[in-house]
């Protein structure tokens, strides 16, 4: 349960920051793929929490 | 234009055609179980969400919005990377209560046939658009590549098949609630395959266009510069509103919902798709630049509109194709999906709420092609709506309109899962004045081509000059969230409403009441609900609830037809929705009038307490705990404990009762005391009629053995919290009353023993004179006849005396001393003294009895107690035996020892208790004639003297009776000397 809690935070956080996901457009230095980088660090991070959700409940 | 409108109906005919022939493939069983339910074919039926908007639409809005074009992917990824506390509670609800729409979940919720009704066409109208994007994509692409006339007639063909693919596999079972394998194994490869041509053509744009990602960065640095200049990053606002949008979209979108909580899946498999989704989407998204930026360079973006850019990255047929191909995947999976969930609300709110059904015997049929005339309704709606405005629209303007719409249904979902106190009217209020500015906003202007018409409230003018769609969305859903609040908090909620909210709000366990109902039976049920059903229908949809839930048709516990009752409503609300479910339920199924008051049921709470353990946290955990602690302890107590509600409804039955009886909780707990079976139901009726607490020692007859069962009752008061009833202790005393009994004779016969050896004593000495005097005789005359009787007077004697002296011997054998040095002893002799013994009983005088004893065969022990063993085995072999059998008693060296048997031609001994003659106070005979001591004497000499003893019944010689073997030690001298066979010189 405080694993959904910590998704929960994730989610929200992730909603309020992520205007700052859309800056990188075509920005000269700015790789293009950042956007989808920080996109697949969250999935990571989502899939970590998911396997710790399944210890907890074992 | 490189295809003829021939060869684009082949490419999509042939699309449609591999569809068709996975789904087959899936029907026949040709694919394995494991691969079609693997969570990851459910990940991939999710991927439905990214529809034709997401292989075209997201290009025109990346062209014009840069990143802004993630929103769509993002807010559908956050709402399930939320699934384990936003997705998982609904779907427990509508897998608990079987509601397979919004609507049904908003039918239910707010508990009004109307509340559905609203939803669905709601629903109708926000997807409608969304339809039409999907053909308007499909029309454009045909467009693209044949420069046809009139694309949108060869759109209409690929509707219809699409319609016909979607009656074929989606509609046939007229159920909704049934899991459509062969449905998400088709949507499942329609994600597959769009996914693969979305990368197909990123690789064409990054290797094909661009000399790889190098080249792409340094053309984004350089000359690509040029294009972005008019993109126009959205505002954080706007974003986040998009994201709001899109995440609503996840919830509240027809086909979306029934995906995520109609196909029945498990828990795991939708946690699972938390990650799993994003990553599908991550995977859909990351081309959507690479092919706008690909076609920028080849400059297409010029000739044709930025959505359709992927047909510009090369000229070769192939590549157009594959840009087709995604669309089509895209478009006719989302169709199939919408179709298919709105066919079911539309019938479910609309129709059946408007003519519900009657008892006719063809129901499932009647459902079934009401359902399929639906799906070919809805999907003809969207293509008319594509004709007619569609057309006029470009992708993002339709697909905003869709989902403006549908999130007007956000804030009562959340009302629904997070605040009980949010009632019917204040959901409908604040959803109507939502959908009233978002039609005249909207919707209405799309349909029209008239202005919008949006009415910006007083202290909100910083909204004017934002785009309409971002307008209306504020406006519409701040005033449907304030009318909800306010209006819910302003009026009066029903007590239904009440309950229901409880059912439904995410940390609420529910508390159902314990009332009577007016059908008795199973059988009741089906008569009762065949007046509305059909007796065909009733009696298969009884059937089927009685199966889910494991009963049987003559369960007749008021809790088992409680649990029937729902089942049945849930069932049916899967059928024909919650509204037309609770209605007839309602009227058929009534509770009984003027039942009693109702109370709580607490078996179910605690049963689903139970299911829901792992959810609870904190304090309620602790609670939780607890309570299962002193559960567990009244389950596993010792001592036979039951309870009873205050309307005599049976609530517990701990495992000590479930063994003294031979009944098992589950089946009878819920049950009232009157049905329970004999001689339970007597038994406890008396103890609680008893004005006293405690009935003891009272005679019952469990297994054709007389019981002895003592009872304590203790009152529960109830006052305002707390419910009252009656707890029940059952201790069993038999054991304690054998005792008693077994004592009281005990003494008995050792008082006639004491009598019996004085006796014996007394008579020993005129038998003694008796003898002398026939010694006497013999000595003082020659005459053969009184020679001959003076020897019959001694033989006589001497029987007499051997008689006397193994009553006396037996009489002293029960004091034994353990440790008492043994002597060898011959058991052909212990046996002839057991069977004088037998021969002075009156019964079994026409039992015939063998010694066939080895009498050179000695083992070492104690003669008065083996001569105690030959009694009882002998006693026991005579009363099982009838007038004219035989008892034998045979010996032979064994293993060292020796094997002593006593067969007898008896009735043998009953299986049942069998395994139990060793213990104490187990008899086969009538009560009265046996103690249920002998056998155990019997075993503790046999274990004393180090030997063993085995029963065999009936013996494998002979067809009936019994053999009882003793193998005792053999004594050492004669071990030594003659191991295996008696020498016969001895």
């Amino acid at each position: 349960m405080y694993v959904y809690r910590i998704m929960l935070f994730l989610v929200l956080g992730g909603y309020l920051l992520s205007p700052l996901l859309m800056s990188g457009w075509a920005t000269p230095g700015v790789a293009w793929y950042r956007p989808f980088l920080i996109w697949g660090v969250l999935i990571a991070l989502t899939l970590w929490l998911e396997q710790k959700r399944k210890l907890d409940e074992r | 234009m490189n295809a003829s409108l021939a060869g684009m109906f082949v490419l999509g005919t042939g699309y449609l055609l591999v569809l068709f022939l996975c789904a087959m493939a899936v029907d026949r069983g040709w694919v394995p179980v494991r691969i079609i339910r693997h969570p990851a074919v459910y990940t991939l039926a999710l991927g439905v969400y990214a529809s034709a908007w997401a292989i075209y639409g997201s290009l025109e809005l990346a062209s014009t919005s840069g990143y802004g074009y993630l929103a769509y992917y993002l807010g559908v990824a956050g709402a399930f990377l939320l699934a384990p506390v936003l997705l998982v509670p609904i779907q427990r609800m509508t897998r608990t209560y079987q509601l397979a729409s919004l609507s049904d979940l908003f039918a239910f919720r707010f508990r009004s046939r109307w509340v559905g009704t609203l939803i669905t066409v709601i629903s109708l109208l926000a997807v409608l658009p969304l339809l039409a994007l999907q053909v308007q994509t499909l029309g454009d692409a045909i467009f693209l590549m044949t420069g046809a006339a009139s694309p949108a007639l060869l759109a209409l063909a690929f509707c219809m098949m699409i319609a016909l693919f979607a009656m074929l596999f989606g509609a046939r079972e007229s159920r909704l609630h049934d899991r459509h394998d062969s449905l998400l194994a088709v949507i499942a490869l329609s994600s597959l395959v769009k996914l693969g041509a979305m990368l197909a053509l990123a690789g064409i744009a990054l290797f094909g266009v661009f000399n790889g990602p190098a080249d792409l960065q340094g053309w984004l640095d350089g000359p690509g510069q040029a294009y972005q200049a008019g993109v126009l990053q959205p505002d954080p606002a706007h974003w986040r509103t998009l994201l709001l949008l899109f995440f609503a979209a996840a919830l509240l979108m027809p086909h979306i919902f029934h995906i995520t909580f109609a196909e029945t899946l498990s828990r795991h498999t939708l946690l699972q798709a938390s990650w799993a989704l994003p990553l599908f989407l991550l995977l859909m998204a990351i081309p959507v630049p690479l092919i706008l930026w690909a076609g920028q360079r080849l400059g297409s973006d010029q000739l044709i509109g930025a959505a359709y850019l992927a047909f510009g990255l090369s000229n070769s047929p192939w590549v157009q194709a594959l840009a087709f191909i995604a669309g089509l995947a895209a478009a006719s999976a989302t169709m199939m999906l919408i179709a298919l969930a709105l066919s079911g609300m539309i019938l479910n709110h609309v129709l059946l709420v408007a003519h519900p059904p009657d008892a006719r015997q063809n129901l499932y049929r009647w459902l079934l092609w009401l359902r399929r005339a639906l799906i070919a309704a809805v999907i003809l709606g969207g293509w008319l709506f594509y004709r007619i405005v569609g057309v006029h629209h470009d992708l993002t303007t339709l697909a905003l309109a869709a989902f403006v719409g549908m999130a007007q249904c956000l804030p009562g979902l959340l009302a629904l899962l997070y605040w009980p106190g949010a009632n019917r009217k204040g959901m409908v209020s604040g959803l109507v004045v939502g959908i009233l500015i978002w039609l005249a906003g909207l919707w209405v202007p799309l349909l029209t081509g008239l202005p919008p018409l949006v009415v910006i409230p007083p202290g909100l003018e910083i909204l004017i000059g934002e785009p309409d769609w971002y307008i209306v969305t504020l406006v519409s859903m701040a005033a449907n969230i304030l009318v909800l609040i306010v209006v819910s908090l302003a009026s009066h909620t029903s007590e239904g409403e009440r309950a229901a909210a409880e059912a439904c709000s995410v940390d609420a366990v529910i508390r159902p009441q314990r009332l009577p109902l007016a059908a008795a039976t199973g059988e009741d049920f089906k008569q009762h609900l065949g007046r509305a059903l059909g007796e065909d229908v009733a009696s298969r949809e009884v059937e089927r609830a009685l199966d889910d839930l494991g009963l049987s048709p003559l369960d007749s516990r008021p809790y088992a037809l409680r649990r029937l009752r729902d089942r049945l409503q849930a069932n049916l609300s899967g059928l024909m929705g919650p509204s037309v479910a609770q209605d007839i339920v309602d009227r058929y199924l009534p509770y009984q009038q003027g039942g009693g008051g109702a109370t709580e049921d607490i078996h179910f709470v605690e049963s689903r307490l139970e299911a829901y353990r792992s959810r609870l946290t904190g304090l309620a955990r602790e609670l939780d705990g607890l309570r299962r602690y002193h559960r567990r302890t009244l389950t596993r107590l010792p001592v036979g404990l039951c309870a009873f509600g205050e309307d005599g409804e049976l609530l517990m039955w701990n495992d000590a009762l479930t063994a003294l009886t031979g009944i098992p909780g589950e089946s009878v707990i819920g049950s009232r005391r009157d049905s329970l079976p004999p001689p339970w139901g007597e038994l406890l009726g008396r103890i609680l009629a008893e004005p006293r607490s405690h009935l003891y020692k009272q005679p019952v007859d469990l297994d054709g053995a007389q019981r002895y069962l003592t009872l304590h009752k203790a009152e529960l008061e109830a006052s305002n919290d707390e419910l009252g009833g009656k707890v029940i202790l059952i201790e069993d005393h038999s054991e304690m009353k054998w005792l008693e009994d077994e004592l009281v004779h005990a003494a008995r016969l050792a008082s006639i023993g004491q009598l019996a050896a004085g006796v014996a004593h007394e008579i020993g000495n005129p038998i003694t004179g008796i003898s002398s005097l026939a010694q006497n005789l013999r000595y003082d005359t020659d005459d053969p006849q009184l020679l001959e009787t003076a020897d019959q007077i001694q033989q006589l004697t001497d029987r007499v005396s051997r008689i006397v002296s193994s009553l006396v011997g037996f009489a002293h054998g029960g004091r034994h001393v353990t440790g008492q040095a043994f002597t060898p002893v011959a058991m052909a002799q212990v046996t002839d003294d057991a069977l004088h013994l037998i021969h002075l009983a009156r019964s079994g005088e026409d039992v015939s009895y063998a010694n066939r004893c080895d009498p050179s065969l000695m083992v070492e022990g104690d003669a008065q107690r083996l001569l105690q063993v030959m009694v009882n085995l002998l006693s026991n072999a005579r009363d099982a035996s009838e007038p004219g059998d035989q008892v034998v008693i045979a010996t032979a060296a064994q293993d060292n020892g020796l094997l002593v048997t006593v067969t007898d031609e008896g009735q043998g001994i009953d299986e049942r208790v069998r395994d139990h003659l060793f213990e104490p106070f187990t008899t086969t005979k009538p009560p009265g004639e046996g103690t249920g001591l002998g056998l155990p004497l019997v075993y503790s000499i046999v274990a004393e003297h180090g030997g063993r003893i085995e029963i065999d019944s009936p013996p494998a010689d002979q067809p009936r009776g019994t053999r009882i073997s003793l193998w005792l030690p053999l004594n050492r001298q004669q071990e030594g000397e003659r191991p295996d066979e008696p020498d016969p010189d001895r």
